[in-house]
């Protein structure tokens, strides 16, 4: 998130530098974050640049490729599948939780008996830690053991294969990831839709608005800033989702799993082709950051409640 | 355009009753202002018209229909409320015609419509904006401009100047009056300010506690007050009281001065307790009358006001309340400190029955 707003502060500071000049006594101060930035964010990025353009397999020579990396990137199937992978498994994770998520705090929003308990219980697969998740989902899935496949037995469905087919394994890790992050997503709305007036309802009833008009030209429109909020965050979290695919399948079955964070994995840690990871990483960088501004350009043009909204 | 017709109207919260059996006849064409203290239950009763709160008991009628179980929508009114309420994320233009919208009138009128209601509140420049932009003054027009559009039958507004200055405020004092002449339609209007309901309606219902206190024309009710709710509410700087009896052919103060009645003794009344009632205006200087002493004096340029002490009561708390207010056109070179008499017009004077309240 600090990437998506740092042009807005580096703005901000400049036209403060230009009317308030910093007197160079004031610079020890600004060193400790200096220091902390260049070398836990700034150096690592730069360093990574460096290694995509060489070829480094640790205990081997190094060597200078220059673009290589990247021109192999272009042509590598698993690398295009996987891409393939992320996208797909990224979409669904952020659609998911938040048609779900809406409909929660839609709910939740209401005069429920024992609302507030509820909510708690609701929120709580956020609080969990990923790989105990995980753990629990691998055995619940479990074709012959696991209790997903009994319920539906008893529904007269099944059994599935869940995570150990090809052609249903990312839906199965989507609905872990849908299960585990739909509470967030409804803490956002719920949020939003407690900050909504409740005037124009009143005269949107008296406009002659049903129920769901009032959802479909009020609210909507009015919690879209919010639900954009939660776009953004999930996008991020479910392209970077590491630990529960790792724990759940490794990539697999064969590599049908296989996501650009997973495979970046192996080729750096299981092949240790050090340069050629730094080039995934490279890439897939690049690419979270023009989804996040395509995202922040939607979020601002959907924010009725500031700027001058032209 | 519509009569409306409320016929002993009741509103409860559970064993807390709000409205406890109320009924106004308005006229077709009439503009009628429900005025009260805060908590009186006007804005209650213009909710229940509006369709807003359920009815606990009564009916109201719109053109002879009782709707008491009519949606909102269905009733043919529009709402001006008190903070707007208006469509935070759309347009002034999409805020104004979003009703029609909703019918699925055609675009041809809806625009005919909105330009119609933004030519008579001179919105025609905003209506691309979004409420957001505009200034309070701007918003109340774009409220007013949302019911013009709807051309409903009823007009209701729920105090909609009080979140504007006071400047803004009379200057939409006079637009919504303009308005009111202009279109004829049936409006109700709720305020706690009298002087708003004294400039605007054609007739005043005067609520307190859930009841109506009286109804009538502004003067009227200024004039003819039906009790010391009303005799005080109506009028600013407020009506004095002055406690005492009747006695003889005029009134005697607790303290012993003579106030006179005017010939005006109600009959068999020697010696009976009542509280006379006098503006503020009404009261000239005088040889004879009530002596007091002068505590503030505020001039206002046209006219002076004055806070007066009665001799004999003490500067406390307690006494507070037998203070007199005097307004006079003229200016005074009276200081606090300098005792005065002074003496109201008989003619011009109100008694009430002290327990009652009610006039006699």
């Amino acid at each position: 998130m600090s990437i998506l707003t740092s042009s807005d502060r580096v703005a901000g500071a400049a036209s403060v530098g230009r009317t308030k000049r910093l007197r160079p006594s004031y610079w020890p101060f600004v060193v400790p974050a200096l220091v902390v930035v260049v070398g836990v964010i700034v150096f690592p990025w730069v360093f990574t640049l460096w290694m995509s353009a060489m070829e480094w397999r640790i205990g081997e020579e190094q060597r200078f490729v220059g673009l290589q990396n990247y021109v192999r990137l272009a042509t590598d199937v698993r690398f295009l599948e996987a891409m393939g992978h992320t996208l797909v498994y990224t979409a669904l994770s952020v659609v998911a939780p938040l048609v779900l998520g809406t409909a929660a705090a839609l709910a939740f929003n209401t005069k429920l008996p024992a609302r507030g308990l509820l909510r708690g219980i609701f929120v709580m697969p956020m609080m969990a830690t990923p790989v105990a998740i995980a753990l629990v989902w691998t055995m619940m899935f479990h074709p012959q053991l696991g209790v997903l496949n009994y319920l539906l037995s008893l529904v007269g469905i099944g059994p599935l294969q869940w995570v150990y087919h090809p052609s249903t394994v990312i839906l199965s890790l989507v609905l872990v990831e849908t299960w585990q992050w739909t509470p967030l997503v409804m803490l956002i709305v719920l949020g939003g839709l407690a900050s909504l007036p409740t005037e124009p309802y009143e005269s949107a009833q008296i406009d002659g608005a049903t129920a769901w008009q009032r959802f479909r030209y009020l609210t909507l429109p009015m919690i879209k800033p919010f639900l954009m909020v939660a776009v953004i965050i999930r996008s991020i979290d479910a392209l970077k989702s590491f630990d529960i695919l790792y724990t759940i399948t490794q990539g697999g079955p064969g590599t049908a799993s296989e996501t650009i964070n997973l495979y970046l994995y192996s080729v750096a840690f299981t092949y240790y082709d050090i340069g050629y990871g730094s080039a995934i990483a490279v890439v897939f960088f690049v690419l979270i950051i023009l989804l996040s501004l395509v995202l922040l350009h939607l979020r601002q043009r959907s924010a009725w409640n500031s700027g001058d909204g032209k | 355009m519509a009569s409306v017709s409320i016929r002993n109207v009741r509103k409860s919260y559970g064993p807390v009753e709000i409205i406890k059996g109320v009924s106004i006849d308005i006229q077709d064409g009439e503009f009628v202002i429900l005025v009260g203290p805060s908590g009186c239950g006007k804005s209650t009763l213009l909710r229940m018209i509006a369709g807003l709160e359920e009815i606990s008991g009564g009916t109201v009628a719109i053109d002879d229909r009782v709707v008491n179980d009519m949606p909102p929508k269905d009733r043919d009114i529009a709402m001006v409320f008190q903070n707007y309420a208006l469509y935070p994320h759309m347009t002034i233009a999409d805020n104004m015609s979003f009703a029609l919208r909703l019918k699925n009138t055609a675009k041809s009128e809806i625009t005919a419509k909105v330009e119609r209601a933004a030519g008579i509140l001179g919105l025609g420049p905003l209506l691309d904006r979004f409420p957001r932009q505009l200034s309070g003054g701007q918003r109340q027009r774009v409220a007013m401009g949302r019911a013009i559009v709807r051309d409903p039958k009823v007009f209701l507004f729920d105090e909609p100047l009080s979140n504007l200055d006071a400047k803004l405020r009379v200057q939409m004092r006079t637009e919504i009056k303009e308005m009111h002449q202009r279109l004829k339609t049936t409006t109700v209007y709720v305020t706690h300010d009298q002087i708003e309901a004294m400039t605007m309606a054609d007739k005043i219902v005067v609520m307190h506690d859930g009841i109506i206190e009286q109804i009538g024309a502004p003067l009227d009710l200024y004039d003819h007050p039906a009790n010391m709710f009303v005799a005080g509410f109506i009028g600013s700087p407020a009506m004095n009281f002055i406690p005492g009896s009747i006695g003889g052919d005029g009134f005697t103060t607790e303290d012993g001065s003579r106030l006179p009645l005017g010939g005006r003794v109600p009959a068999a009344s020697d010696g009976r307790p009542a509280v006379y009632g006098v503006r503020p205006e009404h009261f000239r200087l005088a040889d004879e009358g009530l002596a007091a002493e002068v505590v503030v004096v505020e001039p206002t340029g046209s006219e002076t006001q004055m806070v007066l002490r009665p001799l004999g009561t003490k500067a406390g708390r307690e006494d507070r309340k037998r203070e007199l207010t005097w307004v006079l056109r003229e200016r005074t070179g009276a200081r606090p400190g300098e005792v005065v008499r002074i003496a109201p017009d008989p003619a011009l004077a109100h008694l009430f029955n002290p327990d009652t309240g009610l006039r006699l």
